[in-house]
This record gives structure tokens, sequence and C-alpha cells, in this order.
């Protein structure tokens, strides 16, 4: 669905601007893809603490991009950055630009809904709605499209097909979605999220609370929709984000400290930081 | 030796004070007990047909208490209908919009204090403010009060509970580019329902023993009425003119009448912990 | 270039944006409202009060009077009866109400907590009218034929206390309306003690509990010390409710409107008074009074219940830091 994705005039640049830190290189072999989500420079705020010290990168559409870095190093902020989550809470505050296809949706007249309708998120723990299973995943359809009752039994079937939930729901679609186990509550809000046809996923450590199972079908299932998908997750699950990424984050203190191509980050780090991090040597 | 004495001495001083401590549980269960075996012995009486069918009676003659029944039923419904959307509002104005805002710290400062504030003011209070006016005492009035009562319980327990609701499902719900008053309404209630429902009924058990802000609004009404524009009769303010009458007949309709209050209060009490506890077990 | 969903409408962009604005304003407006009510009794009351204090002004608060023949009134002798019968409650509601606490966090068995604590908390959901009976026709007589004989021969005959049990034994009066009122403000204060006992850090008692301190010797130096400020508003809690009860009161006090040392003498109480007065109040003066009396009543019990707010609010930010 995500065919004419148009490659915008907004082309990613190298992040070499600014202080002068050692910055954060673009990967060397840049995917073929088009880049989704360009970060320049962005800082975060909890009232006066920084969170996040000038962030430069770029998403790739179709890609599966990973971050990882010790707790508190703000992956997750960066993360509820991108669909502008954090400004339920007062404050906190973002500088910077984000660039989803050209335009910044730091913006203050960005719309809000319409900009988190075009952006899914997964969190930590699974978040069902106290409602039926159905109803779950026809929420958010339900919010933005007219569809007559066939097509969107089409559309929530469809959703859940791609969750690989399907099968195990499809004769309860009217429970309550509070009554599947942890890591199907995990794949119905996987299928909520993409339901509404996103063109962004973030999903935040969205494995991090299942077993060994679970977590195996939510990774199988990220590595099934990167083909429509541009998708950022974040985990501290080392082996997770070498198994299942395209390009890996290395993040410490609020900052970027390596982004390259997973491959290249987790056998010829550039950095001594990353290396000590990903061989288990501190975090 | 001596250190031997001190120590028997703080221990014996330990037994006391912990007797004492357990003297005091005992002391006021067995005034609750004291209390409900003095209604159930003096009140299962008068407690006949006659008592649900009958009209308040004349002294001396025989009847029953129908007209005060339906009186504290009609008032209390009315007020618990109108109290209930405006406590609500307002809680979930306090839990979902208060923060940041100057005025939400003021509403439910005051709110607190309404919470407490003697009822009989709220009764001088709608006499001056309807019964005054209309030039009669009425149902209108003492349903007035009585929802008056009502607002500041029911805005206590939504915003406690609406607080409950854990912020990851408030934060998947606008993920998916839900509108904040979908968010509240289609998911935050829904979470909250059975907290919200338990402070109604415990709304409802506060207002239908109420009777100091009944005695100058709705007064009494010896008859049979349904004229919401008249006095109506009204348990509480026939069991207070009945018991401190002299005769025989009218103390044992207000005994019967202050079994049947109680038991019902209690068993809503009752009923609204379930509720909780109930609520709370389930995910 | 722009970020457009391609099946969302302008239109239903605006209506959701409306429909957020409206929800919002709706619960705002009612938000308000509360603010609303409380000027709207305070300025109602006021206002119908003003030809009472007009006509005696400071007077009134000082005033013993109460002739409605003569129209000629004082709030001296109820609020007296207030503040006797509350002070009296406090006497007996807090060191029960302590001790429950004490029993429920400290040494009652887990598994019986909370069914105790629930029974404990139900004495708060009995209507006031059901204690008003149930003290005039239990515990009046007890009272009078037991209690009050004992105290008059003891205590009564003390030279400083005499005067508190003087005359006879009636039953009604204010030590009867003071002993019904401990009862009922029992569950309200020992409900907030238990909460703010359980915010002690377990670390904290634990440490004495490490040092060989006894239960109780934790409870007075560790628990209460830490959770003064909260316990103090729970206590302010039951007096403000204490300060405007009715029905139970006016049920057992004997409305008098005179002043009487001793505390078994009938007396009145604001709340009482209105009760029993106020649809028999003929002259507009006698109604303006009883205005008066409520305006007392009502700022009185608010100065209690913002304290007790204010130092409940100042425990919780202790306990957040």
């Amino acid at each position: 669905m995500n065919a004419d994705i148009t490659v915008t005039a907004e082309a990613p640049r190298p992040a070499t601007l600014g202080r002068p830190v050692v910055r954060p290189q673009e990967p060397a072999v840049v995917a073929q893809t088009a880049p989704k989500v360009v970060i320049k420079d962005v800082r975060f705020y909890y009232k006066k603490y920084e969170a996040l010290k000038g962030i430069n990168l770029t998403l790739h559409d179709k890609r599966v991009t990973a971050f990882i870095g010790p707790s508190g190093c703000g992956k997750s902020t960066l993360l509820r950055v991108l669909n502008r989550i954090y400004e339920l809470y007062p404050g906190q505050r973002a500088t910077g630009e984000v660039l989803v296809d050209g335009r910044n949706i730091l913006d203050a007249g960005q719309d809000l809904n319409l900009l988190r309708a075009k952006i899914g998120m997964v969190f930590q723990k699974p978040t069902p709605f106290p409602m039926s299973i159905y109803d779950n995943v026809a929420f958010g359809i339900r919010l933005y499209e007219r569809l007559s009752p066939s097509e969107l039994d089409e559309r929530v079937e469809q959703a859940l097909r791609r969750a690989a939930l399907w099968d195990e729901v499809k004769d309860k679609l009217r429970q309550s979605g509070l009554s599947l186990s942890g890591g199907q509550q995990q794949r119905l809000c996987i299928a909520r999220a993409i339901a509404v046809k996103p063109e962004i996923l973030l999903l935040d450590e969205p494995a991090s609370a299942l077993d060994p199972i679970s977590t195996q079908r939510v990774e199988e299932l990220i590595a099934e929709l990167k083909s429509d998908y541009c998708i950022a997750i974040v985990t501290h699950n080392m082996q997770q984000a070498a198994r299942s990424s395209d390009f890996t984050a290395f993040m410490y203190l609020g900052e970027l400290v390596e982004y390259d191509e997973t491959e290249t980050i987790f056998t010829h780090p550039r950095e001594k930081r990353t290396e000590d991090y990903i061989t288990g040597r501190f975090g | 030796m001596r250190a031997a004495g001190l120590y028997a001495r703080r221990r014996a001083g330990d037994h006391v004070y912990l007797a004492l401590s357990m003297a005091a549980t005992v002391a006021g269960l067995l005034v609750l007990f004291l209390i409900l075996w003095t209604l159930v012995a003096n009140g299962l009486a008068a407690l006949s047909t006659g008592f649900f069918t009958e009209m308040t009676p004349a002294p001396g003659s025989t009847g029953g208490l129908a007209n005060a029944i339906y009186g504290s039923v009609v008032m209390t419904v009315v007020a618990t209908l109108v109290g209930t959307p405006v406590g609500v509002l307002t809680g979930t104005y306090l839990a979902e919009f208060g923060a940041g805002s100057r005025i939400a710290p003021v509403v439910r400062f005051v709110n607190d204090i309404l919470l407490s504030a003697p009822s009989i003011i709220i009764g001088l209070f709608v006499y001056e403010l309807m019964v005054v006016p209309m030039g009669n005492f009425s149902a209108w009035a003492g349903a007035a009060a009585l929802a008056i009562i009502v607002v500041p319980v029911v805005v206590r327990t939504t915003e406690d509970m609406l607080r409950l609701v854990p912020g990851g499902l408030r934060e998947a719900a606008i993920a998916l580019g839900t509108p904040q008053w979908k968010v509240i309404v289609s998911v935050i209630y829904r979470a909250a329902i059975q907290g919200m429902l338990t402070g109604v009924m415990l709304a409802v058990a506060r207002i239908a023993g109420e009777t100091a802000p009944l005695l100058f609004t709705a007064l009494n009404n010896q008859f049979w009425s349904a004229n919401m524009n008249a006095p109506m009769a009204n348990l509480p303010v026939v069991i207070f003119q009945f018991a401190l009458s002299p005769y025989a007949d009218w103390q044992k309709l207000a005994w019967g009448g202050a079994l049947l209050i109680t038991v019902t209060i209690l068993l809503l009490n009752i009923l609204a912990r379930f509720l909780v506890s109930w609520s709370n077990r389930s995910p | 270039m722009t970020i457009a969903l391609p099946l969302i409408s302008r239109r239903r962009l605006d209506r959701q944006r409306l429909q957020d604005a409206a929800f919002r304003g709706a619960t705002r407006l009612f938000a308000v409202g509360v603010l609303v009510l409380l000027g709207g009794i305070v300025v109602t009351l006021a206002f119908s009060a003003a030809p009472a204090f007009e006509r005696f002004g400071w007077g009134f608060l000082t005033s013993a009077a109460w002739n409605p023949v003569k129209d000629d009134f004082g709030a001296l002798p109820a609020i007296y009866g207030t503040l006797v019968t509350s002070a009296i409650a406090m006497l007996i509601g807090i060191p029960v109400a302590l001790g429950i606490a004490v029993f429920l966090t400290e040494l009652c068995p887990p598994p019986l907590r909370r069914p105790i604590g629930t029974l404990v908390e139900l004495l708060a959901a009995i209507p006031s009218i059901i204690y008003g009976i149930w003290g005039l026709f239990v515990l009046a007589p007890f009272l009078q034929l037991t209690v009050e004989p004992l105290l008059i021969d003891t205590f009564g005959q003390l030279p400083i206390f005499g005067p508190l049990f003087d005359g006879p034994p009636l039953g009604l009066g204010m030590l009867t309306g003071g002993i019904i009122l401990g009862v009922m403000v029992l569950p309200f204060i020992s409900a907030v003690a238990r909460d703010v006992f359980l915010t002690v850090p377990p670390m904290l008692r634990e440490s004495a509990y490490g040092v060989g301190a006894t239960t109780s010797e934790v409870v007075n130096n560790i628990v209460l010390p830490y959770t003064r400020t909260g316990v103090i508003g729970g206590v302010m809690l039951g007096l403000g409710r204490a300060l405007g009860e009715t029905m139970a009161v006016t049920f057992v006090i004997g409305n008098a409107h005179h002043i009487r040392l001793s505390l078994l003498a009938p007396g009145t109480t604001i709340s009482a008074t209105l009760a029993n007065e106020f649809t028999e109040a003929l002259s507009k003066l006698y109604v303006s009074s009883l205005f008066a009396l409520g305006f007392i009543l009502f700022v009185i019990t608010f100065i209690v219940l913002a304290a007790a707010k204010l130092m409940l609010l100042r425990l919780e930010q202790q306990a957040a830091k």
C-alpha cells in the first residue's frame, strides 16, 4: 500500500554540522530504499534535563533500524519524539527537525492525530483496550475511515493475519482482548497498529515482557512486516537487534554514538564504547 | 539484672499498649454490632406487607411507609441522575486535563471541602435557592440538595479511578491517532467503569440516608404524592418525625424504616467494595 | 509533500477537533461549576444572614439570648455546644481511632486486615439519623442509669472536675451528643491514620525493630512522628465532620439554649438548632439568625477542613519525595 512513496527533495545529508565532536556518519553503504525519516539535531528536554543531545540520523523505508544502549540512554525517548507522544506530558519538549517525507513533524501546525495515525507504535507492555478482540483492531480503522461492515471485517482479518494472530483468535473475535495471553496481546497490539495502514512502525521493546516463544514470533513478524514499513525498534536485547534489524544505532547518555549497518556495528564497530557495550563489558 | 528488669518493663508496657489497641478495635466493632442488633431487634417486627403498601398513618392508627419509600427512591434516583454526569465530567477534567492547569488544584481542594461540608448547610442553600423563589417545599428541591451531595463523591472517585488506568493504555490509544475525547470515552472510561460505578453506588448510599438537607427542602408529606413540585414524604424525615413522637405505632414504623435504610446502605457499600476488588483482580 | 491519509476528509478532521474542544470545554465548565457552587453557598448564606448580623453586630457571637418572642437572638450557646460536643467527640474518637489504626497495621493477622478494616469503615456508612435513633433509645437510657450516676458520684465530688459532672443524670445532654459524635468520627480518623501509617518506609520500621524496639516503641517513636501531619490531618477531618453533624446530635442533645458548665446538662449545637427550629421560624429576623448560625458553622468547618486538607497534602508531597 505504500507503493507510491516518493523520494523527497530533502535528501539526507551527513550529520557533520554543528558541534566539533565526532559525529556519527551515515552508513557507508546506503540502502537502496528511500529515506523515510530524517532526524536533524533533535534535542529533548524533561523540564531542564537534556535527555537527547542533538541526534542526527536517517531511517530508511522498508528497513528495520534498531536502537540499542543502556537504560536511560534516550533510545525510547527518541522513539517517543517521532510520533510526538511526549506531548501528553507537560514539561517535556523537543527541538530540532524530524522530516517525514520531507515535512517537519515537529512544526507547531502539525495535526497530531493525523501524524499518529500515520505512525504506528507498539509498547513494551501489551496494551489491549478493554473491549473485544475485533473492536481492538477495528478501533483505529473506524477513526479515519467509513467502511461497510464487510469491508471492516476484511480489514480486521487482514490485520490479524499479518500479525500472525488470525488462526488463534478467529473463533473468538467477540471475546475481550484482555482474555488473551501476553504474547497474543502483544500481537493484537501490532495488528491494531498496522490495521490503520501506517507508514512507519515504532516498536518500543515490544518483546521485553514476553516469553522466548512469543518473542520469536514477534521477531518473525517484524521480519515479515519489513517489506511494507519503515520500522524503528528499541531493544535492550543485543541478539534481537542483530537478528532482526538492517541498521543499528548505539546510543549512550543522550547521544548517538554510532550508526551503521547492523552487520558492521556487530562485527567492526568504529567506537570503543560501542564495542564495549555489544560485548557486554558495560551496560 | 537491671537490664533484665528494664526489658521486662518494656515488654509489659508493650503488652498493655497492644492490648489497648486491640480493645479499641473490639470496642469499635462492638458498637457496630450493637447498632445493627438494635435495628434488627426493633425493626423486624415492623416489617410486614402493610409496611411497604400502606401510607404513613395518623397517630394511633396503623399504616406503612409506602409513600416515604417511594419519595426516597424518586429523590435519590433524580439526584443521582443529575449529580453523576456533573461529577464524572468534573472528575474527568481533574484527571485528564488538570495537569498544568491552574484551576484544577483549586477545584480539587474545594471539592474535598464540599465532600465533608455539613449537609445541613446544603439544605439551607437549596432552601434559599429553590424553596423561597418557588414559594413552597418540593421534591425537586429535595433532589437538588441530594444532587449537590452526590457531586463531590463522584468527582473524587472518578478522578481516583481514572488515575488508576495505566498510562500505557492512554498512550496506546493516542498513538493510534485517536482524538482525545474518544480516548477518554471509548478507552479510559471503559477501563475504569467498575471503579466509577463504585463511586456512584457510594454516593447513592450516602444520600439514601441523608436527613438534614431534606428537612428544609422536600419536607414531608403524610399522603401519597408523585408531584415533584410539592412536598414529598421520604424515609429519613419520616423516621426523624416518628422516632421523636410519643406514639408507639409511629416509633415502631421508625425502627422499621431505620432497618430498611441501613440494610440497603450497608448492602450498597459491601457491593461497591466487591466491585472494586473484583475490578482490581482482572487485568 | 504533506502528510495526508488518502481516506480522511478535511471535514472529518475539523469535526474531530470540534468534538475534542467541546468535550474538554464541557469538563472544564463543570469543574468551574464546583467552584461556583461553593461560592454560591457562601454568598447565599451571607446574604440571608445579613439582617441578623446588621441587627446584632458582633454581639451576635457573644450573646446568649435566644428569644423568638422578643426577636432577640445570640449564637453563643449554639457555638458553645458545638465546640464542647466536638471536643468530647475528639477526646473519645482520637485514642480509639489511633488504637484501631495501630491494631490494623501492626498487630492484626493479614487475612483479617481487610474484613476488620471494612467493618470499621462501615461505621461511616451508617446514616446519621440511625445514630440518632440508637443514641436516643439505647445509649441515652444506658448512660442515664449507669454511667452518669457513676460520674456524678466519683468525678462530681472532685474539686476541679466537679462542676463538669454536676446535676441530675438526664441521659440527654452534651455528654451523650459528644459520645455519639465520637463513635461517628472514629471511622474517618482511623481510615486516614491507617493509610498514613502505611506510608512509613518499611526500611525505617525494620531498622527500628532491628535495634530491638518493641512494637509500641516503634509506633510511638517512628511511625507517629513520621506521620504526624497526616494523623493531624485525619483528626481535623474528623473534627470537621463532628462540628457539622446534625441528626445524631439533634436526637440526644436536649435542645436547650443555655450554657451550662456541666457536661450532663442539655444544650444545643448550631446544626441541631437549625434542624429543630428552621421550619418553625416565623419572623424574618428569626430565619435570618438561623442563617447566621449556618454561616458561622460553615466558616468554622471550612477553616478546619481546609487545614486538614493542607496537612494531608503536605504529607503527600513529603511521601512523593
